[in-house]
C-alpha cells in the first residue's frame, strides 16, 4: 500500500488556456442535415470576412457537431475567444439561407459545459409514486 | 491586433491533494457547504456496470419537489419557520431564474435566506442588503443576507415583522422553488407536507443515466505526484478529458485533422471498457457526501483501475457558491468540484468557479 499523500494546495488562476463554446446554427427555413467539415468551414468564413486572412489565422477545433440538431462544441485559444465569438455573431447567411449562430454557453472548463443548470427542464416530468427504474 | 481583443475574464481552480484518513482533510466541508448542487457525474475505468452498492445509495436520494407560485413569506411564517428551516437541512432555491436577469431566492441548511435582487425590487423591499460584489460602472444586484436562526429575526420581533411585511406586502415576491428536506415527516410533523398541499407542486426523483464507454484512452493517474511532477496530466487537461468523456467527444484526433486536434492528455492507458454515470436533480450535499463514501468503498476489493472521478456541478444560478460566498454569472455560472479518488484513499480535489465568483476555500 502506498503512503498516504502530503497536503498540497494550489489555486490557479486563469491557466486554462482553451476556452469552449457550444453553439447552435438556426436557419431560416429550419434545420437540415449539414456536415460537420462544411459547418467548420462556415465558421472559418466568417472569420475571414470580419477579420482577413491574417486576423483569422488562428487554430480552433470542432470537438463535436450534431448534424440533427446543428449543436457543436468549439475550442479555441484564449487569445482568440474574442475574435472567434465575434465573428459567430456577424455570421448571418449559409449558401444564400438567412442563418444565426446562437452561444449556447461559454466556458474555460469543458467539463462545465456538460453541467449546465439551465437545462433542467421539469414540466414534463411528474412524480407517479413510483422511483425511476436504473436505465 | 489590440492585446485588449486577447484577454478573458478570470477563472479559478483550486487543486488540493490529501488523503481520506487523514483527521485534518476538509474534504467534507468543502462537500457540505456547497449547498444547491445540478448533476453529479461519476466515471471509473475497468468497470463494466454500475455497481449495485453505489446504486443503492443513488436510489436512496432525497427526492425533491417543485412548488409553483410561492409566495416567500410563507415560508417564514410560524410552524414552518420554527420546525423546518430553523432545524437546518432544508434547501430551496427559486427554479428557472437567472441570476444576472432575475430576483433569486435561496434558504440555505444553515437558516439563512438569501435574496438577489434588481435595484428596484432592493429599493422597495426596504431590507438591509450589500450592493453585489460583482458589479460595473452602477449598482445594479443587491444581496440581502438574513439569518433566521438570529433572535433579532424571532417572531415578534421588530426585524422580524419587517422583514414579513416586506415580502408579503411591499413586494410580495412570488416565484417557482425547488425544496429538498433531510427531514422526515415525523420529525417535522407534517409541516412541509401541510405547506405544499396548500400550492400546485410536484414531486421528482432525481434521474440516473448510464453510459459503458468503450476502448478508449485514459489519462494514468499517479496519487504521489506533487506540483511539476511529469508522472500525471495537467489538472486542466484532466478535466478537459472528463468534459470528453462526459459529451461523447472523440479523443483520438490526429493533429493534422481539419475537424478537431483534441487527444487524450498523457500519459495514458487504454481502457478496454469503462462506467459513466450521471445523476441529475436538485441535488443535496448529505446525498453527495454518502455516494462519496461509498465511491471510497470501491476499492476495498481489489480493481483493475487505481482511481475513479465524481464531479458535481453546482446551479448556474444559485446566489452562493460555497457557504455564504456570492455567486454571479458573467459568460458563465461554473461552479463545480470534482473528487478523484485512489485505491489507497489518497484523493485530489479540484474545484472550479468563473469570474464573478470567491476564491473557492
Amino acid at each position: 500500500m502506498e503512503e498516504p499523500a502530503a497536503f498540497e494546495r494550489l489555486v490557479y488562476k486563469n491557466a486554462s488556456i482553451f476556452h469552449y463554446m457550444k453553439i447552435c446554427l438556426v436557419l431560416e427555413n429550419g434545420r437540415r442535415n449539414i456536415e460537420a467539415a462544411q459547418f467548420k468551414q462556415l465558421i472559418i468564413s466568417g472569420l475571414r470576412q470580419l477579420y482577413g486572412e491574417v486576423g483569422a489565422a488562428f487554430p480552433f477545433d470542432l470537438l463535436k457537431f450534431d448534424p440533427g440538431t446543428l449543436t457543436g462544441m468549439l475550442r479555441v485559444y484564449n487569445s482568440g475567444l474574442v475574435k472567434l465569438w465575434s465573428a459567430l455573431t456577424l455570421i448571418g447567411s449559409y449558401q444564400n439561407e438567412l442563418c444565426a449562430v446562437r452561444v449556447t454557453q461559454v466556458s474555460p472548463f469543458l467539463l462545465a459545459l456538460s453541467g449546465n443548470s439551465r437545462e433542467l427542464e421539469l414540466d414534463q416530468a411528474s412524480f407517479t409514486g413510483e422511483k425511476p427504474l436504473l436505465t | 491586433m489590440s492585446p485588449e481583443l486577447e484577454k478573458c475574464s478570470r477563472s479559478l481552480l483550486v487543486c488540493e491533494k490529501s488523503n481520506f484518513m487523514k483527521e485534518k482533510s476538509r474534504y467534507d466541508i468543502h462537500v457540505s457547504k456547497h449547498y444547491f448542487n445540478y448533476k453529479v457525474s461519476i466515471v471509473i475505468p475497468e468497470c463494466a456496470s454500475l455497481p449495485a452498492s453505489i446504486a443503492g445509495v443513488i436510489n436512496r436520494f432525497n427526492s425533491y419537489y417543485r412548488v409553483r407560485d410561492l409566495p416567500i413569506y410563507k415560508l417564514l411564517e410560524g410552524e414552518f419557520l420554527e420546525k423546518v428551516v430553523k432545524k437546518g437541512q432544508f434547501y430551496a432555491l427559486s427554479y428557472n431564474t437567472r441570476i444576472d436577469e432575475d430576483n433569486t431566492i435561496a434558504f440555505l441548511p444553515s437558516g439563512q435566506l438569501i435574496l438577489s435582487v434588481d435595484k428596484d425590487t432592493y429599493e422597495q423591499l426596504g431590507l438591509e442588503g450589500k450592493p453585489s460584489q460583482y458589479k460595473h460602472r452602477k449598482v445594479m444586484r443587491y444581496v440581502v443576507t438574513i439569518d433566521l436562526t438570529d433572535k433579532l429575526m424571532s417572531p415578534g420581533a421588530k426585524r422580524y415583522q419587517r422583514l414579513i411585511t416586506s415580502l408579503k406586502e411591499w413586494v410580495p415576491i412570488k416565484c417557482d422553488l425547488l425544496i429538498s428536506s433531510k427531514m422526515t415527516a415525523e420529525e417535522e410533523g407534517g409541516v412541509l407536507q401541510n405547506l405544499l398541499s396548500q400550492y400546485s407542486f410536484e414531486e421528482h426523483r432525481p434521474t440516473l443515466h448510464t453510459n459503458t464507454l468503450k476502448e478508449m484512452p485514459y489519462p494514468s493517474l499517479h496519487p504521489s505526484d506533487r506540483h511539476g511532477d511529469e508522472q500525471s496530466c495537467d489538472p486542466h487537461r484532466f478535466l478537459e478529458w472528463l468534459g470528453a468523456v462526459s459529451m461523447d467527444i472523440s479523443s483520438d484526433n490526429e493533429a493534422s485533422s481539419f475537424l478537431s486536434t483534441y487527444g487524450c492528455p498523457d500519459p495514458q492507458s487504454l481502457m478496454s471498457h469503462g462506467l459513466l454515470c450521471t445523476v441529475t436533480g436538485f441535488l443535496i450535499p448529505e446525498d453527495i457526501y454518502s455516494l462519496l463514501l461509498e465511491l471510497r468503498r470501491y476499492f476495498d476489493e481489489p480493481k483493475i483501475t487505481s482511481w475513479l472521478s465524481m464531479t458535481v456541478h453546482g446551479f448556474v444560478d444559485s446566489p452562493v457558491s460555497w457557504g455564504t460566498t456570492e455567486h454571479g454569472f458573467l459568460k458563465s455560472g461554473e461552479n463545480f468540484y470534482n473528487f478523484v479518488c485512489f485505491r489507497n484513499q489518497d484523493y485530489w480535489l479540484h474545484m472550479a468557479t468563473g469570474s464573478h465568483d470567491g476564491c473557492p476555500p
